[in-house]
């Protein structure tokens, strides 16, 4: 569920005309150009409307958000549920 | 192999090589009398000023200066010392009425003060930046802007993606206006408009599209920042604008260009960014600047990411280049 948010919100916003599917999960979003310095703002605000989350400054580095996978990850670890999953902390 | 020495210039021969580009490029290819410079007060439309005066005689080239409210005191005087200095006449025009006009600062108000409700326009200076220091720390380039109150303190706030590209659409009118103005004066005098714009800036996409980057030429977008200060001290740019922080000067608040945008010391980025241009195998960066691989890692990762993002600043309008015919397909 996460992922699939997530992943939906890239392929709408940043990867336009790519099918979700072949997006890679573990694709670098910033390395490949696909998401840019302001796509990164669009991309923090909406993880913090869409899963209710604060992101501090500390939190805004490539480990976290670089990819879908990442992201998802990093997630999970602020106590988002994967209600796909069941999964979360 | 790769060293601090790799920057290095010899001042008199690229300043001759400069003022034979300068000369080539205005008398025979544009078939112009002169030039015209945006006179900022810092070292690279001094250097571009110098080395203009060198090539043509002070009176080809004409210096125009154009403070608003928020640019710092000390720019306009400055620039008008350095003018004087190079024997180079100039006109002089207070942008503020017009940005006043195109609601530059009262729209950017709006959005600072529903940001942070205490602002007051009327007393507080403001600035955005970048977060500080990439080669330790390799966060994003998330712009926070600050205001600071006139009693010393201050409040910051994270910018969001629709915040920032508003503040920033507002502010790139003042670079636009200048560029109005520098082509009005270069027109009406069969002249042309010589940008300042240096290879960090180019490179990094830290320059306003069809603002101080819409220019006839670009004559030290070769040169790196340290090369630039180098050429300065050889022309004899005037002392206070060589030791003087490099800064945009589009924000009441006092911020440096390294703060704003390079994240990093001028004489560290320089050399990084000539290694990261150049294809320099990391070890001898490592051994040349004393920094880690993962210090490269970053600061590699963060030029990267600027060039790409800013790519569309250094390109031409597109096209169709094929022109239409009966039986071109729909």
């Amino acid at each position: 569920m996460i992922k699939e948010k997530v992943k939906q919100f890239i392929v709408e916003n940043f990867a336009l005309g790519t099918a979700p599917t072949s997006l890679g999960d573990d694709t670098s979003l910033v390395g490949t150009g696909i998401v840019d310095s302001t796509g990164v703002m669009e991309l923090i605000g909406f993880l913090e409307q869409e899963f209710r989350i604060s992101i501090d400054d500390a939190d805004l580095v490539p480990e976290n958000l670089d990819s879908i996978n990442r992201m998802v990850a990093f997630l999970q670890s602020k106590g988002v549920a994967d209600l796909a999953t069941g999964t979360g902390e | 192999m790769f060293s601090k020495d790799v920057l290095r210039l010899d001042p008199e021969a690229e300043t001759n090589r400069l003022c034979r580009f300068l000369q080539d490029r205005v008398l025979a290819h544009y078939k112009r009398k002169g030039v015209v410079v945006g006179i900022s007060g810092g070292i690279d439309s001094a250097v571009i000023t110098a080395l203009n005066v060198r090539a043509f005689g002070a009176e080809r080239v004409l210096g125009v200066i154009m403070p608003e409210k928020e640019s710092n005191p000390i720019s306009a005087p400055l620039a008008r010392q350095l003018a004087a200095k190079f024997g180079v006449p100039v006109v002089e025009t207070d942008l503020t009425p017009v940005l006043d006009a195109l609601r530059v600062y009262s729209h950017k108000d709006l959005i600072i003060g529903r940001l942070v409700p205490s602002y007051d326009p009327a007393s507080d200076k403001t600035k955005i930046a970048l977060p500080a220091n990439v080669l330790d720390r390799a966060a994003f380039n998330v712009f926070t802007l600050t205001v600071q109150k006139p009693d010393g303190t201050s409040r910051s706030v994270r910018l969001g993606a629709d915040d920032f590209r508003e503040i920033e659409s507002v502010q790139n009118m003042k670079q636009r206006v200048r560029m109005m103005q520098l082509y009005h004066h270069a027109e009406r005098l069969h002249r042309v408009v010589c940008g300042t714009t240096n290879k960090n800036e180019s490179d990094q996409g830290f320059y306003v599209k069809y603002g101080d980057g819409g220019v006839d030429i670009e004559p030290i977008v070769h040169l790196y920042k340290s090369q630039v200060f180098e050429l300065g001290r050889y022309l004899g740019v005037t002392t206070e604008i060589l030791n003087r922080m490099p800064s945009p000067d589009t924000w009441s608040g006092c911020v440096g260009d390294e703060e704003f945008y390079f994240r990093m010391p001028f004489d560290v980025l320089d050399m990084l960014l000539y290694a990261w241009n150049n294809r320099i195998p990391k070890n001898e960066v490592e051994a040349a600047l004393d920094l880690t691989e993962q210090q490269i890692d970053r600061a590699f990762a963060d030029f990267e990411a600027k060039s790409k993002a800013t790519w569309h600043l250094r390109t031409l309008p597109d096209s169709i280049a094929e022109p239409s015919t009966a039986g071109t397909e729909a």
